[in-house]
């Protein structure tokens, strides 16, 4: 009785949401995974004929993507280390016995709360008209000169906006990693006479690991998978060097109207980054240590 | 408390269900009204010779709300029904497309010439029958496979808008006046041409004229996409180049300017010249009258002496649709065009410059004027914009643009050779 009970309230919760997930990620993908086969234009008049693994094979001679691969890796190794180090940094000094802690979470966590589209276009207008005003002003041009403008500074500007975006999040789940960490352990530490680094890279990190594994695989995926910023920022100016991997494939479907390369596009991202976070998750995971 | 656990959990269960019902109810409940409305009408019309009710979709945002209040005039003067959809600006042709293939198509909606009209023709309505197709402009038809199957909008022209006490339009004939008249403002500390970073307003329409002076533009676009022709090749495209190193040497690198400071430039007397259409006659009028200063002339390629006017966008009527909704949709078109209230509103309150020799146009802006002498005395050059293959301009040539005004030592002619390679890809 109970049992077919706990049954029933089981399916209640769960098939609605397995209902929604099937139908708008599950089959979607399915069919997906078909587009990546033919050749097609979008348009249901038009035949969408088959081709085999001639998009997968094309997609490999295609300059532009493999070079977008390249904005997107260089991208993103950039990326984890400023998110990562600034959110820890940022947790480690809020944690501390400061006055400002409160208010400087606060602070810190605020920009997180700016979608990605509108904090591209305020940015914009850092990059280009501010950085020229105090450019002009203080003579220091080799400096303050528009970054949007220079392929190599266009896709720093990227990581700048990225990580003041994303560093605000990665501190909060930091400061709930640090406040797990009880108080005795890092009292008796300094009883033994362990100093600051010591206490740090001894006792806090290994014992982060959990966090560490949550952070770095929020920011790799959320690096991999960049759009907004991307779009209302740059647009993958200038002359495409800051063209990610989700806006080269968007404009391979929707710019040039060719949805089975596109569709072919996505599967191998997706493999990619499934690849590459889950092998990170099964790195750090393997680090994570118990109390 | 137990028992208020229970009923909220059942209340809980309960809102699901009705929700997902909810989600499956709504499309059996659509296609119901659909099926049963057919027949109603069909009753009707006899009696009162009553349409079917149409519906219009559409892409220009700035119209929404006057289109609506003249449906709403129709309805008064015929008692016949429209519905307006809710217009949606950049995402147009995604959700047309959606709606089209969905089959719950509008029975009226508006597409752009050239390229997005080859992909949807298969939707097309034949309107080569309708009585105010030999009121449409000259060339200004949407024409496929020889049919007229769209009505335009209203015209639209670009060129060299610039101001007339900064400019003669007579020292801008070819490139050596083109160059002197450069260089001149250029040692005033007037930044004498500008372009902005927008893809159209960077390459896009400044390119248009070389291919408008080709003796066949669409001829000669087909002829490049299969790769008989070079742009690097073709004596207009040289001169073209020329053109843009004088125009990179001598004014302000438009990668730096965008649309809305490239107009304040202009309207403070800063620039003396910009790129641009009519339509950016509404952004000049925010920053003061000068509607004296104020004047258009032809991009002076070859000695070019026409200014460059085409149609944005068209109303087509859905083939798909029903015959009575198409019958429908029909009457209105030719109400739009032919009554009074609707050519008035078509020039007043769309704001439009009439395509149709039968609308007259007065009051129009001074840059709207010139375009429309222009397009009535027959003294154009095409949009050969509309005729690039999709999405080019944004995709293809506006990269190449943005390295050619990055890099100080690349040429006109480097530009158009990387322009050749952009366009090769995109054709393909």
């Amino acid at each position: 009785m109970n049992k077919t009970k706990d049954r029933a309230w089981f399916a209640v919760f769960t098939v609605p949401l397995l209902f929604i997930f099937t139908t708008v990620v599950i089959i979607p993908f399915i069919i997906g995974i078909f587009y990546s086969f033919v050749t097609w234009d979008g348009i249901p008049a038009n035949p969408k004929v088959f081709v085999g693994v001639d998009n997968y094979i094309q997609i490999f001679k295609d300059q532009r993507f493999m070079a977008s691969a390249w904005h997107t890796v260089k991208f993103t190794v950039l990326a984890l280390l400023s998110v990562n180090v600034l959110g820890l940094v940022f947790s480690l000094l809020v944690t501390s016995k400061l006055r400002v802690s409160n208010a400087a979470r606060t602070m810190f966590f605020m920009p997180n709360l700016i979608g990605g589209l509108i904090l591209g276009y305020i940015w914009q207008f850092l990059f280009t008209d501010a950085m020229e005003f105090v450019g002009d002003k203080t003579g220091l041009h080799h400096v303050f000169f528009n970054w949007l403008l220079n392929p190599q500074f266009a896709l720093y500007a990227m990581v700048i906006v990225f990580t003041w975006q994303m560093a605000g999040y990665t501190m909060i789940i930091y400061i709930a990693g640090i406040q797990g960490i009880p108080d005795e352990m890092i009292e008796a530490a300094k009883v033994d006479g362990a100093n600051l680094w010591q206490r740090i890279t001894r006792i806090i990190f290994p014992l982060l690991m959990p966090a560490f594994t949550i952070c770095l695989f929020m920011t790799l995926s959320g690096a991999f998978k960049i759009y907004d910023v991307n779009l209302s920022l740059t647009k993958g100016g200038p002359n495409n060097a800051t063209e990610m991997f989700a806006m080269n494939i968007f404009n391979e479907i929707f710019g040039y109207g060719r949805y089975g390369l596109g569709q072919a596009k996505a599967i191998v991202f997706f493999l990619v980054v499934a690849i590459l976070t889950l092998t990170q998750v099964a790195i750090t995971k393997k680090r994570e240590v118990q109390m | 408390m137990k028992q208020v656990k229970k009923a909220f959990g059942l209340l809980t269960a309960a809102a699901l269900v009705a929700a997902l019902a909810g989600c499956g109810s709504s499309n059996s409940g659509n296609s119901n009204t659909a099926a049963g409305s057919e027949p109603a009408s069909g009753s009707a019309a006899p009696a009162k010779e009553k349409l079917q009710k149409i519906s219009i979709f559409q892409s220009k945002v700035e119209i929404s709300d006057a289109l609506e209040a003249l449906t709403k005039k129709y309805t008064e003067e015929t008692g016949n029904e429209v519905e307006v959809w809710g217009a949606a600006g950049d995402d147009y042709m995604t959700q047309l497309q959606a709606k089209l293939t969905a089959n719950q198509g509008p029975s009226i909606f508006s597409i752009g010439t050239g390229a997005p009209a080859d992909k949807l023709k298969s939707y097309f309505y034949d309107l080569s029958n309708e009585p105010y197709v030999k009121d449409i402009a000259p060339n200004m038809a949407l024409k496929e496979d020889g049919k007229v199957v769209g009505v335009p909008y209203g015209v639209e022209g670009f060129g060299l808008v610039y101001n007339k006490d900064l400019v003669d339009p007579k020292n801008v004939t070819e490139l050596a006046s083109f160059t002197k008249t450069m260089e001149e403002l250029k040692a005033k500390g007037i930044n004498p041409l500008s372009l902005s970073q927008e893809a159209f307003f960077l390459i896009g329409h400044i390119l248009n004229t070389p291919f408008a002076l080709q003796p066949d533009p669409q001829a000669f676009i087909e002829k490049l996409n299969k790769g008989e022709v070079k742009m690097a090749d073709t004596k207009e495209f040289q001169e073209f180049g020329k053109f843009m190193d004088v125009i990179k040497a001598d004014s302000k690198n438009p990668l730096e300017v965008k649309y809305d400071t490239q107009m304040g430039d202009f309207a403070t007397g800063k620039t003396a010249m910009v790129h641009q259409g009519n339509w950016s006659y509404t952004m000049l009028k925010d920053f003061g009258n000068m509607d004296d200063k104020l004047g258009m002339m032809p991009f002076p390629l070859e000695g070019n002496n026409k200014i460059a006017v085409g149609v944005a966008s068209n109303w087509v009527i859905n083939g798909k649709a029903s015959p009575d909704e198409i019958k429908a949709a029909e009457a209105f078109l030719n109400w739009l065009f032919t009554s009074d209230t609707g050519k008035k509103a078509i020039v007043d309150d769309f704001k439009f410059i009439p395509a149709m020799t039968n609308i007259p146009a007065d009051n129009l802006d001074p840059l709207s004027k010139v375009v429309y002498d222009a397009a009535k005395s027959g003294q154009t050059i095409p949009w050969a914009t509309n005729y690039y293959p999709p999405n080019i301009v944004v995709n293809d040539l506006t990269p190449v643009a943005q390295a050619y005004f990055l890099d100080k030592n690349m040429t006109g002619q480097q530009l158009l050779e990387k322009l050749d390679a952009a366009w090769a890809k995109a054709a393909k």
